[in-house]
């Protein structure tokens, strides 16, 4: 009976060409053909191309002395070009950091306050948000630039420019080559210091629960957070006094490592060799620990025998890897476990008496025929300046008016409430209002937040030695833009899934939880 | 509900629920004026309801003055030099588009101009404000420019010229109310009329007042005091002439069948303007007519005879399956001839860039052609619509293709506001079918399709605008075959327009999601077939649901074309940070046209965000 009807249904299918199911994976197919051959077509082009211009396209300049100098970041003068990329990479990921933070903060504040009930107040905010917005970012990078460089003095201005910087040297040096401050760093005492932080948060926790506790069940506010707080403060400022105290741990971390490095390679092969067995051993177990019903196992199809051979085989791969593809990788294990412990026992050592934290104040220095500003001490050059600026007010704008938008779709018997509980405007705003607004604008937040990222990249209009400002330096240099590219690209897209992974994972855990 | 939410991506529902409908919206805009509040009140409502508030505004009032102190110090600061952007206005607008042929640009922007003012003849479009409103704007500024003259840094007879002013202004709003009453803030005055009136005043003075005549004579700048160029009077009445002629005539017509047709065209008129405009106008092809004669109008003629006849006979009621294979082979046979073309095969089947184009059209139009298929007069709409679109392709193709007399050395004769206003036109009008077709391919069921789609939307918006801007003005030559080049503006159109399709798509696709089941099934059972379903039932309500969106982005693509400074092309931004403060006359002066660089921008991106705004309350959205 069934193949008498499956044989009908066979006889009223149409002819293939006009079979829906087969013209669209044709058709799919088709254009999947033709888009690999769009690419292949063009690489061997490229790279036609690029070979009769004498470049070979490799990655190269990774490892090769590239020759340039980066004006800021952590390695001014790299020695391969992907040391190079790096500090670019280190200075866009600054400048984006530093960025989120405080435009966040000025959106929040400018959002507010376009819809205080004052009037002045929310005028002032919506200029700032109708002229910012308005404007392209570069111009407005530009302009803040060219500001700086016309209104800050510069080195010829000081009458000894070497020696004596205003507006208060050695502290404070303001020129049109950027601010220099004096640096905070971590110095000589500062991880037995940091013990003693340790200490206190955890007292200060337990302090902090009680306190809460207290509150909840007697009412009377108890201020928690401020007794915290003071908890950590007394044992930072004792901490600051003593923490010499803590120079004994140095002697027994170094025997630690002493012995972690005795330890033969070979016990190390066995120890992982027999964790990944019994892994697998155990993930099989409850495989099949799942697959029991009260009627007794369940029939396990082919794909679950599948499942339990490849977790054995697993077992075998990392056990083959250990023995016979990279015995190194257990003496290396031994190795650095030993190299670490030896510096944390450094960090522990007898002879570290200073001061936890120290401060490095700026100063000048004559390498050619220029004084540089400060270089001793915590530099916001010009270029980072001006781009920060641009960036974060640009992006407060925007931010604004999402706050802002988020704000009205709180319904407004929410904050009546909150008023009807004789909560003040402030608390209200802080405890009703923004948490609800927050879930509304989390998503288009997060959005602000990648183009700030990516906006960070104008840098290269003035010259901040972001990731696409050394790229392109590089690829000129060594005519590997084809290959340089990629790279940029790589980190951006890193950045944005990274950055909107974050805020989707906020944003679940936001989400109303309903019945 | 506020606009602004839609511009920067968020979307808000109106917090108290309004309804609006077309019937309520009609009404708020001729809604008459709230009855004015005594001042002393006013303040005491909003700026000193409390000591905290009264504090707050004390604060942000001194803070409000000494920015504005600080703009006018720096403004009507004697060091700076606004002779230099007066000087280099042409160079700022067109860069070095030849000054013989400037009538050209006139005529161009007269063509947009007169356009613009067709278009808001017909619709009769413009909103009605009543005459207190419009008074009290008045007053406001006349406010302002009096606290201007005691905040500036002018001499007495300076600041007594501001506070003049300002009294004027406030004399107005005090005239009304004194002759109009209460009844002022019923009187309706419809603002179009009354803006044009605005603009004309404004041109007028060029005749009245000698704001100056500043100009290269000989690559050194001259000041001639006490005149205004002729050029400049004559050129901005005409514009304004041409502006609110057409506005008359759009209004004359509108309601004649003439009129109503005509309206239902400006969407293509609009679409063939900048082409035309650019091309035709500016470009001046130095046309060969031989060639014409003996080429290019047989060839269009047999392309139109041709091809209409058998789109003709495709779209044949009940043709089946014999019609689906001739598309197919017509397809087959558009995309030989560019294969042919792109493998240097090209010899042994030598063709027009042209015909190879309208092989293709052809192709795309035979697979539409069941759609069209009906009546004998359906049939003839759709075989009259190809020739048209072969004779605007034939047209074009052909001014392109002919050599310029412009005597130009550049490599492209656009350049300052032109190439900027250039590229964001061309990527709006490339990247929005781009987009379109992206989201569709984004929301589709056919797997393949969907990743390839999706794959580039999220690689495009992952990366920042520059780098693929760099990647296309640097690295996409090498990707050409030989003898095949781009100008670098196309190179910068093309990476615009990538760009922009993807951030297009996913606005479009927010409003495919929003688009409801049932109109998906509503239009199965009628029969429709998938095209029809997308092109008439889907798209339609997607796109209406993604227009402010849309608008958001055409935003910030008009503003993201300062990025053409980066790569080293010469548009607006490149002139003023690079060209003129390098000039030897006008050394180290940046800041000028930087301000006025960023005024221009700033006007168009508030007027299309304002617009934007009043768009979105119109069409109710977020509320239905």
């Amino acid at each position: 009976m069934t193949t008498g009807s499956l044989a009908t249904t066979q006889q009223q299918r149409p002819p293939f060409y006009r079979d829906a199911v087969v013209l669209k994976w044709a058709v799919q197919l088709a254009v999947l053909a033709a888009v690999i051959a769009a690419f292949w077509f063009s690489a061997s082009v490229g790279l036609q191309s690029l070979d009769d211009k004498g470049i070979d396209a490799d990655f190269d300049y990774i490892t090769e002395s590239v020759g340039i100098q980066i004006a800021e970041g952590i390695d001014t003068k790299p020695n391969n070009g992907g040391r190079a990329l790096w500090v670019g990479m280190v200075n866009t990921l600054r400048m984006s950091a530093a960025g989120l933070i405080l435009a966040t903060m000025l959106g929040v504040l400018i959002g507010v306050s376009r819809l205080s009930s004052n009037w002045m107040v929310s005028k002032l905010a919506s200029t700032f948000i109708e002229t910012v917005r308005n404007i392209p970012l570069l111009v407005q990078i530009i302009i803040i630039f060219t500001v700086f460089t016309v209104i800050l003095p510069g080195f010829r201005d000081f009458e000894d420019p070497f020696n004596e910087v205003g507006p208060i040297n050695g502290w404070l040096h303001i020129t049109n080559k950027g601010v220099a401050m004096p640096r905070p760093h971590i110095a000589d005492g500062f991880y037995q210091w940091a013990i003693w932080l340790l200490i206190g948060a955890i007292i200060a926790r337990f302090v902090y629960k009680n306190r809460a506790n207290a509150r909840d069940e007697h009412g009377g506010e108890t201020y928690p957070g401020w007794i915290a707080l003071g908890v950590i403060a007394i044992f930072a400022v004792i901490g600051w006094l003593a923490h010499t105290v803590f120079s004994f741990l140095g002697a027994p971390i170094q025997t630690l490592s002493d012995l972690i490095g005795r330890v033969p390679q070979a016990a190390v092969q066995i120890a992982l060799t027999v964790v990944a067995f019994a892994a697998a051993a155990r993930w099989i177990q409850n495989f099949f620990a799942q697959r029991r019903t009260p009627g007794g196992s369940a029939r396990l199809t082919d794909d679950d025998w599948f499942r339990v051979i490849f977790a054995g085989l697993g077992a075998v791969l990392a056990a083959g890897v250990l023995w016979v593809l990279w015995p190194g990788l257990s003496s290396w294990i031994v190795n650095s476990t030993s190299d670490l412990f030896r510096v944390i026992g450094d960090k522990f050592s007898a002879e570290r008496t200073g001061a936890p934290l120290g401060f490095q104040r700026p100063d000048i220095v004559q390498p050619g025929n220029f004084a540089n500003n400060g270089v001793q001490g915590l530099v916001l050059t010009t270029w980072f300046t001006a781009l920060f600026f641009g960036v974060v007010m640009y992006t407060s704008a925007f931010i604004a008016e999402i706050v802002r938008g988020g704000i009205l779709a709180v319904p407004k018997g929410q904050s009546e409430a909150a008023a009807a509980m004789g909560l003040s405007r402030m608390q209200s705003l802080r405890k009703v209002i923004l948490p609800q607004a927050l879930r509304v604008s989390l998503p288009p937040l997060g959005n602000q937040y990648l183009n700030l990222v990516k906006n960070t990249s104008l840098g290269v209009a003035i010259g901040y030695a972001d990731l696409v400002t050394v790229g392109s330096t590089i690829g000129n240099q060594k005519g590997q833009f084809l290959t340089v590219f990629p790279v940029i690209m790589a980190f951006y897209l890193t950045c944005s899934l990274s950055i909107s992974a974050v805020v989707n994972y906020f944003n679940r855990r936001l989400a109303i939880v309903e019945r | 509900m506020a606009g602004g939410e839609q511009y920067s991506g968020v979307h808000v529902l109106d917090p108290e629920g309004v309804d609006y409908t077309g019937a309520e919206v009609e009404a708020t805009t001729v809604k008459p004026d709230d009855p004015p509040m005594p001042p002393v009140q006013w303040m005491k409502t909003n700026l000193f309801s409390s000591v905290a508030n009264s504090i707050l505004t004390v604060v942000s009032g001194l803070f409000a003055l000494w920015a504005i102190r600080g703009i006018l110090g720096f403004i009507f600061d004697p060091e700076r030099r606004w002779e230099a952007l007066a000087t280099n206005m042409r160079l700022l607008l067109v860069k070095s588009y030849p000054f013989d042929q400037m009538i050209r640009v006139w005529v161009s922007f007269a063509i947009l101009l007169g356009l613009t003012g067709l278009a808001l003849g017909l619709s009769r479009s413009g909103a009605l404000a009543p005459v207190s409103r419009i008074a009290s704007t008045a007053r406001n500024v006349g406010l302002f420019l009096i606290l201007v003259g005691f905040l500036g840094p002018f001499e007495l007879g300076g600041r007594i010229r501001w506070w003049i002013a300002g009294a004027v202004l406030v004399a107005v709003w005090f005239g009304v109310w004194r002759i109009m009453g209460d009844k002022a803030r019923f009187k309706m005055v419809p603002m179009l009329p009354f803006t044009l009136v605005l603009l004309g005043i404004l041109v007028g003075t060029l005749w009245v007042f000698p704001y100056g005549d500043y100009r290269f004579v000989d690559n050194n700048p001259t000041f001639e005091a006490g005149t205004v160029a002729m050029t400049s009077k004559i050129g901005w009445s005409s514009m304004w002439l041409t502006l609110v002629g057409a506005w008359a005539v759009g209004v004359a017509m509108s309601r004649s069948s003439f009129g109503v047709g005509l309206r239902k065209s400006m969407p293509l008129i609009w679409l063939v303007a900048p082409f035309f405009v650019t091309w035709v106008v500016m470009r001046d092809p130095d046309l060969d007519w031989d060639h014409v004669l003996s080429t290019d109008i047989p060839m269009f003629l047999g392309f139109a005879a041709i091809g209409g006849v058998i789109l003709f006979f495709l779209s044949k009621p009940g043709l089946g399956e014999a019609g689906r294979l001739i598309a197919i082979a017509l397809v087959v046979l558009g995309l030989a001839t560019w294969v042919f073309a792109f493998f240097g095969w090209a010899p042994l089947w030598p063709m027009l860039q042209k015909a190879r184009l309208s092989f293709l059209l052809l192709g795309i139009f035979a697979l539409a052609a069941p759609t069209f298929a009906g009546e004998t007069a359906k049939r003839l709409r759709f075989a009259g619509g190809w020739v048209g679109a072969m004779a605007l392709l034939h047209y074009f193709a052909t001014m392109i293709n002919t050599t310029s007399t412009l005597e130009i050395a550049e490599p492209s004769f656009l350049g300052g506001a032109t190439l900027s206003l250039f590229v964001a036109t061309m990527t709006m009008i490339f990247s929005f079918p781009l987009g379109v077709l992206l989201a569709l391919g984004r929301t589709s069921k056919l797997p393949i399709f969907r990743v390839l789609c999706t794959t580039f939307i999220e690689v495009v918006r992952g990366v920042p605008l520059i780098s693929i801007l760099f990647f296309f003005v640097i690295g996409f030559s090498l990707f050409l075959p030989q003898g095949m080049s781009m100008s670098q503006v196309a190179q910068i159109c093309l990476g615009y327009s990538l760009f922009s399709a993807a951030y297009l798509a996913e606005n479009v696709r927010g409003g495919l999601q929003s688009v409801r089941r049932g109109q998906f099934e509503a239009a199965d059972a009628l029969g429709l077939t998938g095209l029809q379903r997308t092109g008439l039932i889907v798209l339609p309500q997607a796109l209406r649901v993604s227009i402010p969106p849309l608008v958001g982005q055409l935003i910030a693509t008009y503003k993201e074309t300062s990025l053409i400074y980066i790569v080293g092309g010469f548009d607006l931004l490149t002139v003023a940070n690079r060209v003129i403060s390098n000039q030897s006359d006008f050394l180290g002066a940046k800041m000028e046209p930087l301000i006025f660089v960023s005024f221009l921008y700033w006007v168009v991106a508030f007027s299309m965000s304002k617009y934007s705004q009043t768009l979105e309350r119109k069409l109710g959205l977020g509320t239905r």
